[in-house]
């Protein structure tokens, strides 16, 4: 096992180096010179080239992606073109709120996911059956932009019933994160972005859960449960849904990446202040140390998530230990 | 074979509805099981001998329809008895099931004896350590290393996931054990080893045997008794010897044709021509008529009655009292041939 988690992490790390080096050339070969932002073409011609010495822009690339990478490492990621705050320092307050919205986002797809997949199929063609389908099919169809518009003009706007956006209200900013999980005014105010994407991915993982389960439950380990004389309940929670789950927990891993997109959306809609809507405003601001630490960011966060789902996965399948050490499966 | 009785089955039939019209999987099944005794069920794929004991033990979906006159096992009505006291009273502890895929019946996510522990739990109120024991003591038997029961099933070879199938069958001394192709699958050499563990641990326990299976050489080999079963119907049922000696249907008798013999070395093997019925509408007559090289005219819209032959022997057959004169002609590869 550990054997396996070592080779994960290895996997992990050299996923990470991957995406800083694109990352490095991607804001390299934009169109336009980045520089400009800082460096007026106004100014004086020496000093314009004091200055691109002062960023190390006069080294040849190579040298450039080496310093750069260094810096990575040592978490120096540069300044905001705009704040001139450290980027480290607007990207990792930013990162608790994605993270906090992104995780309860998802826990909320997979929970509803799977806990109502196992029941359509264990009552297959029931009405639940069915308007869980089509209700699941409607979010997924729906853009999150017009399902969260839509709560946001019912919900609050009209009924009052929710803030309308933010994490907490104006002036009360919490001193460290557990000091905002007390705060009731967040929990109001993560309801809605929670619903809007929870409701958007709902349909992936309940119809893959819906399906394998259906498949389990055809199986002759199924059957030999029945002949034990197991109860229903036993028998459709601790050994079919258990199997079924494999199947949601290798999905759960490609939702991840594509709940930063979800994200995106949602956090410039709701106002949350995370890094999808810092990559929004970094990204028209023209702040590209900004946008740079932000992509970065995300794609750990992604990673990262990506790396425990294996790890979870090679928890509930017996089988992949083994391949692990080298027994084919 | 002594003449206490387990199992009483009378007049089993098992509908299913399809789109195509129902399906008449089992017809009018009468039969007995004997303590200590092993019944055989023999017969082609698709004869209904699956269903058969998936209607005994109610797993057949919802679509089955199962009616009997009387299905009694150690006494106890099972017919009218509710959903829940049979699964908590009936299954496993007094009828359990050796299934026909042992290779995909174990779940692959629990270790083997876990899987074990959980029926004995679900049916005695015995601690993890008592269950524990027990699973250890039923490897034992069956043969395997005790110190295996940690392991996962894709650990354990075909022979091995055979063996604890049998072994969890054992597990709660169940009056009657059901055992569906427990050697189908399996190679030959494997094959001989479980059936001789079966042999041996018949001799240990007191509990009786129905084994099903499309193979004779292992019917002839392992039962006391035997059914031979074809279109949903049992067409004869009699001991080993009888059966062997004395085959009375032309369906027995063409099956013996079909399988090689050590004692006739050298003679050549008899096929039955045509394919068994699909069981599918209103069937009518024999369903062995259209293959049947004696058929008489009222063999395709007549349905034969039970004839008993001797104690133990019946068949259902309109030309019963010919069967001397049946069995020589069943001998000669030409009465079979004329029908194609």
């Amino acid at each position: 096992m550990a054997d396996y988690i070592l080779r994960r992490l290895i996997y992990m790390l050299i996923t990470l180096f991957a995406v800083a080096s694109i990352l490095f050339l991607m804001f390299r070969m934009l169109p336009g010179d980045a520089t400009l932002q800082v460096i007026s073409p106004a100014m004086d011609e020496a000093v314009q080239q004091r200055m691109k010495a002062a960023f190390g822009l006069d080294k040849p690339l190579l040298q450039q992606y080496f310093i750069y990478l260094k810096n990575l490492v040592t978490m120096e990621w540069g300044r905001s073109f705009v704040t001139a705050q450290e980027v480290t320092a607007i990207v990792s307050y930013r990162f608790w709120n994605t993270l906090l919205l992104m995780v309860s986002g998802l826990c909320m797809t997979l929970t509803l996911g799977i806990g109502l997949g196992i029941i359509m199929a264990w009552k297959r063609n029931s009405p639940l059956d069915i308007g869980g389908t089509v209700v699941g099919l409607i979010f997924q169809a729906a853009p999150p932009f017009i399902t969260g518009l839509l709560l946001l003009m019912t919900l609050s706007y009209r009924l009052g019933l929710f803030p309308t956006g933010g994490m907490y209200p104006a002036g009360a900013r919490p001193d460290s994160i557990f000091g905002l999980l007390l705060m009731p005014a967040f929990w109001e105010r993560i309801v809605l972005p929670t619903f809007t994407v929870g409701m958007y991915y709902l349909a992936t993982p309940l119809l893959v859960m819906r399906d394998s389960m259906l498949e389990v439950l055809g199986s002759d380990y199924i059957e030999l449960a029945r002949a034990k004389g197991l109860k229903s309940s036993v028998i459709m929670f601790r050994h079919a849904a258990r199997n079924a789950l494999l199947g949601v927990v290798t999905l759960a891993s490609i939702l991840v990446g594509f709940a930063v997109g979800g994200q995106v959306v949602v956090e410039s809609l709701f106002s949350w202040p995370g890094m999808g809507q810092l990559m929004v405003e970094s990204a028209a601001s023209h702040d590209y140390p900004v946008a740079q630490g932000t992509f970065l960011m995300l794609a750990i966060l992604v990673i990262g998530l990506n790396f425990i789902t294996d790890i979870l996965y090679s928890y509930l399948d017996p089988r992949i230990k083994v391949s692990a050490e080298g027994i084919s499966r | 074979m002594s003449n206490n009785r387990v199992l009483r089955v009378k007049n089993l039939n098992v509908r299913y509805q399809t789109q195509q019209g129902p399906v008449h999987a089992v017809n009018d099944v009468s039969f007995d099981v004997f303590q200590d005794e092993v019944f055989g069920i023999a017969g082609e794929s698709g004869c209904g001998k699956s269903t058969l004991i998936r209607a005994l033990m109610r797993l057949l979906p919802d679509s089955a329809e199962v009616t009997a006159n009387e299905i009694t096992l150690s006494g106890q009505n099972l017919e009218s008895m509710p959903e829940r006291r049979f699964r908590e009273e009936v299954l496993w502890s007094k009828m359990s099931l050796v299934p026909q895929s042992a290779m995909n019946s174990l779940n692959p996510v629990y270790r083997v004896g876990n899987q074990i522990m959980e029926a004995i739990q679900a049916h005695s109120s015995k601690t993890n350590a008592q269950a524990r024991e027990r699973t250890a003591h039923l490897f034992d038997i069956v043969g395997l290393q005790p110190d295996l029961m940690d392991n996962y099933p894709h650990e354990f070879s075909g022979g091995m996931r055979q063996r604890a199938m049998i072994a969890m069958s054992l597990a709660l001394d169940p009056g009657l054990i059901i055992m569906d192709e427990p050697t189908t699958g399996l190679d030959v050499l494997v094959q001989e080893r479980i059936l001789r563990r079966i042999r041996e641990i018949r001799e240990e326990i007191s509990s009786s045997i129905i084994l099903i299976t499309h193979d004779i050489a292992v019917i002839a080999e392992m039962s006391d008794r035997i059914a031979v079963m074809y279109g949903g119907y049992f067409m004869e049922q009699a001991t080993a010897i009888d059966l062997f000696e004395t085959p009375s249907h032309p369906y027995t008798l063409g099956l013996k044709n079909a399988f090689p013999s050590i004692r006739r070395k050298g003679q050549e093997l008899i096929s039955i021509p045509g394919s068994p019925p699909t069981l599918i509408g209103e069937c009518k007559g024999c369903p062995f008529w259209e293959r049947c090289p004696f058929s008489v005219e009222h063999c395709s819209n007549e349905t034969p009655a039970i004839e008993k032959l001797a104690q133990y022997h019946e068949v259902r057959c309109f030309r019963h009292k010919d069967t001397p004169q049946l069995r020589e002609l069943a001998s000669k590869k030409g009465t079979w041939l004329s029908l194609d």
